[in-house]
């Protein structure tokens, strides 16, 4: 590993969330290396969705600083979109576009915001279906795909906008158990690939496999940030041994 | 029938202003469907107020009115404004076609406003997350991913502002614009025979209104293309 490969990509420091009167997060402090891999796990409620929706400002964070790839999250538009374009995110409910079929999903951003030639950005899309197993779908639209598919055409989304980071918000939460392990096993490909990922998830078996640290959050705190083996074997607060006790 | 006869090429051009007409209202009661329903569900109160005032207004005052008094509003201003240039101004006004069309569309517009509201309102906001998460522009986000969702859903509605303002177009004969209204008024004064002149105009525009219709269920087919086959 060369010397960028260790600097943060990610950094949020002190970061305070608020909805109203209720703290949705609490200082939290985190740094993601590029090609790390972070698991977030934790109760709902516990502002794991918040924290990383803040981190593309889908959310707006009251006080502390986020910085993604040397930039901070400001209210600045330029700056934002330009983060935007460097993250991707991947949502419990797809959110695929009903009007537009699985290709054209892919393709409106690189038209929109890559700037990208109409057969140019066909062929991209379709290398990234491809990727995802499911170039046969593709002139299809969402709702005629089963739930697994559309969440693969929408980490398909994600990845062919190339960005440096990738968030996934419970991204098997809404699916039928027969359809988790493909959605997981594109995830541990990307992994494999040296992607930059953050991801929630209830999965411990994918946790265990892919991650290198783990980050376990509670009423809006980091509660434990341990490398994995020793998050499982050896954890520190009571709070992430009864967690972890309930999900095994 | 020889009056019909003598009276076919004025009715013929009465009716292409009267598509005219409709579809030059269309495209603005469009934009100030779409321009009130944005400003309606802005967080601007100022633009609530403005758009809550528009839809007051321009829903609860006859149509009939609407046109009269922005014509002739509009003609009194004008001449007035002519009048500190040039005293020796008569009359200045706006083409009645112009007028009337923007009158329509004002009136058409605040309907549309409601309805295009609504409509988005019930777009899935994850799906407008999911946009701006790509790096689409608030723009973009709106014209290719707002419009096209709330479309289906204000379409039925829709349907119905498309025949008011293809029927109020008959309105307009009353500023003096020469469509088949005004025509057949014409007509009725020479031949003496109301009802059939008056007649044809039905006819006419029940056939432009079957068009509209049918149009419009081919419109709401297309755009549930893509519920068809769901899973």
């Amino acid at each position: 590993m060369n010397e960028s490969d260790q600097k943060p990509i990610i950094i949020l420091e002190d970061v305070c969330k608020f909805f109203g009167d209720f703290q949705a997060l609490r200082n939290i402090n985190l740094q993601v290396k590029k090609g790390e891999r972070v698991v977030v796990c934790g109760p709902s409620g516990s502002g794991k969705s918040t924290m990383i929706r803040c981190i593309n400002r889908l959310e707006e964070h009251d006080s502390g600083k986020i910085f993604v790839d040397g930039r901070e999250l400001t209210s600045a538009v330029k700056d934002i979109d330009a983060v935007r374009r460097e993250v991707g995110m991947v949502f419990q409910s797809f959110n695929l576009f009903p009007h537009l079929t699985a290709i054209n999903n892919l393709m409106l951003a690189l038209k929109l915001v890559r700037k990208t030639k109409k057969s140019e950005a066909r062929e991209i899309a379709m290398r990234f279906l491809e990727r995802v197993h499911i170039p046969e779908q593709a002139d299809k639209y969402p709702s005629q795909l089963s739930g697994g598919q559309q969440q693969r055409v929408a980490i398909a989304r994600a990845l062919c906008m190339n960005p440096e980071v990738m968030l996934f918000d419970e991204p098997t939460s809404a699916l039928d158990p027969e359809m988790i392990s493909e959605v997981l096993d594109v995830m541990t490909d990307l992994a494999n690939e040296g992607m930059t990922m953050i991801v929630i998830t209830h999965e411990m078996g994918f946790a265990r496999n892919v991650a290198d640290n783990i980050v376990f959050m509670d009423c809006g705190q980091i509660v434990e940030m341990k490398p994995t083996d020793e998050f499982f074997e050896n954890p520190e607060s009571e709070r992430t041994k009864l967690f972890l006790e309930q999900i095994l | 029938m020889s009056d019909l006869i003598a009276w076919s090429d004025d009715y013929f051009w009465g009716a292409m202003v009267v598509l005219k007409i409709f579809a030059v209202s269309l495209v603005m009661a469009v934009a100030f469907g779409l321009i009130g329903a944005t400003a309606k569900l802005s967080k601007s109160s100022i633009a609530n107020k403005i758009a809550s005032a528009y839809t007051i207004v321009f829903r609860g005052v006859p149509e009939l009115l609407v046109i009269l008094i922005f014509y002739y509003g509009s003609a009194i201003t004008l001449t007035s404004i002519g009048r500190v240039f040039y005293p020796q101004t008569q009359f200045i006004d706006i083409a009645p076609f112009w007028a009337g069309a923007f009158a329509i569309a004002l009136i058409v517009g605040s309907y549309a406003t409601e309805t295009f509201r609504g409509a988005f309102l019930g777009v899935d906001p994850g799906i407008v997350e999911a946009a701006r998460a790509l790096g689409l522009s608030n723009l973009h986000t709106f014209f290719y991913v707002r419009v096209p969702q709330m479309w289906r859903l204000a379409l039925p509605s829709f349907g119905n502002h498309m025949l008011s303002l293809m029927k109020d177009t008959a309105l307009i004969s009353i500023i003096g614009l020469e469509e088949i209204v005004y025509v057949a008024e014409m007509a009725t004064a020479v031949t003496l025979k109301p009802f059939t002149m008056y007649m044809i105009v039905a006819l006419i525009y029940l056939s432009i209104t079957t068009v509209i219709t049918l149009v419009m269920m081919a419109l709401e087919k297309h755009s549930n293309r893509h519920l068809e086959g769901a899973l």
